[in-house]
Formats: structure tokens, C-alpha cells, sequence
């Protein structure tokens, strides 16, 4: 392999990396949300994500509605799924005095469950894409390709990001959830209604999901299993740190950028290990990720 | 309670004795299949039930234990005993050395990493083809046992059968043990424990290594009456089958991994044909038992007899974390 070569491989792997990275870092974003406000690693996130994506498929292919109305019902439904989800169940569980083992084991159930639905309506039988909302003209940045519809979605992706910085830190309902998140009970104190914001927590994973599926069903083919790629975001968020939001997205990227670049470089076998390999390293050399701050020192 | 016990002991010993007797060979393979569940399901119950480390590397070391009963056999056409000891004295090996890397984790931390090693191992099952031939599967010979070849699953049953017996033997002297008890206090709390004298990382690297073997061991037990093996039924899949079995089947207890392989065993072959079907059950059954019933069928014993409903939960997750200190329990 010459130089040039090489200089192209990594243009292109880079590039092509940011564009699957800002999906794993939203999707990282709405793990770690959850994680750090519910103490829930939502391991449903894939199938909420999936769910999504069949969401809008239904109703843009079967029903035939307007793409701006898919993306509404799209958005709305899919946070409600979350929404009722952690207000029946997990709130339930929670009662229970259910802790991590049970919390995860409750967000596997509803993994099959959305799984099982989907398979149900047979809409998953043959893998399915949706129509591209923008055209896919290819586009050339430096000596790499992309097309325009990877640069709408890199750029509705980031977009997405600065709107949730926005939220975390100039509304009251986002200031609330990172309140609950560093010290639940200091913020029950102070009158925040725990519930309420344990709901908008999970009601927001499921925007943020439903944004994903929308943005990358164009691109991709899915089945009733791409739920898989949660796997990544679970990567993105350990590598960055998995109680830091913005160690989320710096995490989404790198791990989209190396998944390209192993892919380009190495083998295209190799790509379905990458996150695993990410996962523990990061977890053997730096258990608190690259954004994760200092250790925490145990108290009895 | 002990006479209990005993009946259900009895039960058992008349059907596994009968049941050769009367049943076609498709029964007794899922009751041979239902043996490996219960080794399965045991070994996860020493990690997690036991010693409350949340470790999702179970069927890694099953996967670990197929290929090498199954290469050994292949080879050397070895002996059935020496393949389950081979098997599960690597899988011990490697689940020490898993374990000696978990010590530094806990928790979600644990998890996904055991996680990502799984994944990891499903990935060279696929992949490594010289030896497993990947995704074609690989074929297993028949096994023999001190000349006796089993080459169906009527032939094997006795031998499953009574391996599984001496492993439910074996961990129920175990947990009476010294070292159950042990593995308890590092459940409990690991403070408490090192405070009492226990080397919690000594007693969590054991409780990684014999759960290992466990796996190694079903993974022998399955090549005994199975002739194939394909990385698939190796995957995530596997795993959630075997932590629904533990936590639903009562979290902590030999009975409960037991009633719970078998009860899902049963449920996960009977739905096999209906995939979306069998999700959706699996689903609502997980979200129910973990809403009312989060200590699974048969979990509650030991709660009754410290009398102290609330305060002998498994403590998976630490209520001192200082960065989410109990979202959870500030309802209570």
C-alpha cells in the first residue's frame, strides 16, 4: 500500500467515520442520559431505535403519509414507548426494590418485546430501507466521497447535539435531569418530582433514538435485529466515560472513525469486533473512560 | 421445608430413572439438552447468584468448553470423562484469569465488558475457520465412555444424567461450604467481607473460575449426545437465556437455577418454531417477574428465615455510588 494510499484510506475512513459516528453518538447520548438519571443501562436502547426506524417505514411506505408527518408520529410515538415504559414498568420495578441485575433484565423484556412486535407484522420478514428525503448525489471532500445525504446527516445529528446542550443547560426540565443525575435525593430536596423527571429522562431517550432511526434509515438496510447497533453506542458511551454526555459523543465518533478505518485498513470481518475490542481496552486501561474524570473513591 | 426436599428429590429420581422407558429419543434430548441448561444455569448461579458479580462471559466458556470436548474428541477420540475434566479445567483456567481482570470492575462496568468478552468469542467461533470451521458449524463424533460409544441421545442420557446429578450434588455442598458462605459476604458486601478476614478478590477470581468450569463442563456435556455445534446458539441470545433462567428462577438459589433451566429450557424449545412469538412471551414475562416478583419463583427462602424482607436483596449495585446515589431508593 503506498503513501497516497494510505492518505486517501485515512481521508475517506475519517470522514466516512464522523457520518456513522454522530448516530452512535446520539444514540451513546441517549444511553448515557438514561444511565446517569435512572441508574438503568437501557439495554433496549438498540430495539427502540429499530422500532423507530419501522415506525416511519409503516407509515411512509404502507400508509403512505408525507414524510413531515412520519417524522412527527415518528418522533411522538417512539417517546412515548419509552415514556410508558418507565412508568409502568420500571417504576414498578423500582418499588420492587429491584436493582441493577433486575432493571436490566426488565429493559431486555422489553427488548423482545419490541423485537417480537416487529417480527409480528411481518414488515421485518425482508430487510427494508426507506426513500432518501434528500438526493444522494456523491459529494467530494478532500479526496474522499460522501454524498449529500451524509453530510444532512452528520449536520441534523450535531444539530441535535447543541440542541440537547441547550436543554441540559438552559431549561429547568434539563437542568433537573442533571440535578437527579449527580444527587437524586439533594434534588428531591430542593422539589424536584423524581418520577416526572425519571419519565422526560426515558421520553427523551426514545426522541433521541427515533431521531437516529430517522436520519440513518435512508442509508442503511433494516431487519428486526439491527437493534445490534446499540452494542456501539454501549461502546461509544464506556469509551468516552459512561456518566459524561459530551464523553458520549467525542466517543461515538472515535469509535465510528476506528470501525472505518479497521474496516479500510485491516479487514472488513474485523469491524464486527472493533467496539468489543474498544469496550475493554478502555475498561482494562481507564475504567472510567476518556472523559470520565478522576476515579471515585468507595465510602462505606 | 427439608421434607419438601426430599419429595421433590424423590420426584425427580423417578422420572429421570422412568423416563428412558417410555419417552421417544426426541424427549430425551430435550432432557438432555435441559442437563446442560441446569449445569448452565448453575455455574451462572455460583457468579451471580452466589457472589453478586454480574457477569454476562457464561456462554463463552460454554462455547470454549463445545470446541474443546468436541476438537479433543475429534483428534484423539479421548475418553468422556477426560473431556469434561479437559474442558472444564480450561474454562476454570480462563474464567481465573477473566476473573483477576473483573476485580477492577463492578456493576454496569462488569457487565459490559463481560459482555463485550462474550461477543468477543462469539466472533471467533465465527471466524477462526481453520479450527471451527465458522459458520458451516462444526461436526461432533460420537464420544466414548470406558468403551461404551453414545451416539444417540438415548445412549448418552445415562451419562448426562448422572454428571448433572454429581455437578447439583457438588454445588449444593458448595454452598454450604466455607467458600459459599464466603462468596455470600462478598454479595453482601465486599467491605464487610474484607473487614471479617475474607480475600475478596481471592473469593471473587474462584467464584469466576468455577463458574467457568460449570460452562466447560456443559460445553463437554453437550458434545456427549449433540452432533453439531454452530457459533450462533454460542451468542447473546444464549446468554440472556441463561441469566433469565438464574433470576427468574430465583435469584441466589440452587432450586430456583434448577426449576428455572428447566422451565425456560422447556419454554425456548417448545416456541422455537415461532421466533416472534416466543419474544414477545419471553418479553412480557422478564418486565412481569421483574415488577412483581424480582427475586424470581423460588428466591425468597433465605429472606424468610433472617425475617428482614427488605434488607437481603443482592446487593448488585452499591447504594454508596457517589455520583447516582440511589435514584431507586429514594422512594423508599
Amino acid at each position: 500500500m503506498s503513501f497516497s494510499d494510505i492518505w486517501l484510506f485515512l481521508q475517506q475512513g475519517v470522514l466516512s467515520g464522523l457520518v456513522a459516528g454522530s448516530i452512535y453518538a446520539l444514540l451513546a447520548v441517549a444511553v448515557v442520559t438514561v444511565f446517569k438519571t435512572t441508574d438503568v443501562p437501557n439495554f433496549a436502547q438498540g430495539e427502540i431505535f429499530m422500532v423507530g426506524g419501522y415506525i416511519a417505514l409503516y407509515l411512509l411506505l404502507v400508509m403512505e403519509w408525507p414524510y413531515w408527518a412520519t417524522i412527527l408520529i415518528t418522533l411522538a410515538g417512539v417517546a412515548l414507548i419509552g415514556l410508558v415504559f418507565e412508568r409502568v414498568a420500571l417504576e414498578k420495578v423500582i418499588q420492587s426494590r429491584g436493582v441493577a441485575v433486575q432493571m436490566v433484565i426488565a429493559t431486555l423484556g422489553l427488548a423482545y418485546i419490541l423485537k417480537g412486535a416487529v417480527r409480528q407484522t411481518g414488515l421485518g420478514d425482508s430487510p427494508r430501507s426507506l426513500p432518501s428525503p434528500v438526493s444522494t448525489d456523491v459529494v467530494v471532500i478532500g479526496d474522499a466521497f460522501l454524498t449529500r445525504l451524509d453530510l444532512v446527516i452528520f449536520v441534523v445529528a450535531v444539530a441535535t447535539m447543541l440542541l440537547l446542550f441547550l436543554m441540559f443547560n438552559y431549561t429547568r426540565i434539563g437542568k433537573a435531569m442533571r440535578a437527579v443525575g449527580m444527587n437524586p435525593r439533594a434534588a428531591q430536596l430542593v422539589g424536584i418530582n423524581l418520577k416526572r423527571v425519571r419519565m422526560a429522562v426515558w421520553a427523551l431517550a426514545g426522541l433521541i433514538s427515533a431521531v437516529s432511526a430517522l436520519l440513518i434509515m435512508p442509508k442503511i438496510l433494516i431487519t428486526p435485529d439491527i437493534g445490534h447497533i446499540a452494542i456501539l453506542a454501549f461502546a461509544a458511551a464506556i469509551v468516552g466515560g459512561i456518566a459524561s454526555i459530551p464523553g458520549a459523543i467525542v466517543g461515538g465518533f472515535l469509535i465510528g472513525i476506528a470501525e472505518n478505518l479497521v474496516g479500510l485498513f485491516i479487514s472488513t470481518n474485523a469491524i464486527v469486533v472493533t467496539p468489543f475490542v474498544a469496550i475493554l481496552v478502555v475498561l482494562l486501561l481507564r475504567p472510567q473512560g476518556l472523559l470520565g474524570g478522576k476515579l471515585q473513591v468507595k465510602k462505606v | 421445608m427439608k421434607n419438601i426436599n426430599a419429595w421433590l428429590l424423590a420426584a425427580a429420581a423417578v422420572t429421570l430413572l422412568a423416563l428412558p422407558f417410555v419417552a421417544t429419543g426426541y424427549v430425551l434430548f430435550i432432557v438432555n439438552l435441559l442437563m446442560v441448561f441446569v449445569v448452565l444455569a448453575l455455574g451462572l448461579h455460583i457468579v451471580l447468584g452466589e457472589t453478586g458479580q454480574f457477569a454476562l462471559s457464561h456462554i463463552a466458556f460454554y462455547g470454549i468448553g463445545v470446541y474443546t470436548s468436541g476438537l479433543l474428541n475429534n483428534a484423539f477420540g479421548l475418553n468422556a470423562v477426560l473431556l469434561l475434566v479437559l474442558s472444564a479445567l480450561l474454562c476454570g483456567l480462563l474464567g481465573f484469569l477473566l476473573g483477576t481482570l473483573a476485580i477492577r470492575m463492578r456493576d454496569i462496568y462488569l457487565a459490559l465488558s463481560t459482555f463485550a468478552f462474550g461477543e468477543a468469542m462469539q466472533w471467533v467461533f465465527l471466524n477462526w475457520t481453520e479450527v471451527t470451521n465458522g459458520s458451516n458449524g462444526y461436526r461432533l463424533s460420537p464420544i466414548q465412555f470406558f468403551g461404551y460409544t453414545m451416539s444417540t441421545d438415548r445412549e448418552a442420557y445415562p451419562f448426562v444424567v448422572i454428571v448433572t446429578a454429581l455437578v447439583v450434588a457438588a454445588t449444593i455442598h458448595l454452598s454450604r461450604s466455607r467458600l459459599g458462605s464466603s462468596f455470600r459476604a462478598v454479595r453482601e458486601s465486599d467491605v464487610a467481607a474484607q473487614a471479617v478476614g475474607i480475600n475478596v478478590n481471592m473469593v471473587k477470581r474462584v467464584a469466576f473460575m468455577l463458574s467457568a468450569s460449570y460452562a466447560g463442563l456443559a460445553g463437554a456435556l453437550f458434545t456427549s449426545f449433540s452432533s453439531f455445534i454452530h457459533p450462533d446458539s454460542l451468542g447473546f441470545q444464549a446468554m440472556i437465556l441463561v441469566l433469565i433462567m438464574v433470576v427468574v428462577g430465583g435469584i441466589g438459589s440452587v432450586r430456583g437455577a434448577i426449576a428455572g433451566a428447566i422451565i425456560f429450557g422447556l419454554i425456548s424449545e417448545l416456541l422455537r418454531q415461532v421466533l416472534s412469538f416466543q419474544e414477545v412471551i419471553y418479553g412480557l414475562v422478564l418486565i412481569f417477574f421483574m415488577m412483581f416478583m424480582p427475586k424470581g419463583l423460588l428466591g425468597g427462602g433465605r429472606t424468610m428465615r433472617i425475617g428482614r424482607v427488605t434488607q437481603s436483596s443482592p446487593a448488585l449495585v452499591q447504594p454508596e455510588a457517589a455520583h447516582n446515589d440511589g435514584a431507586g431508593r429514594s422512594q423508599a
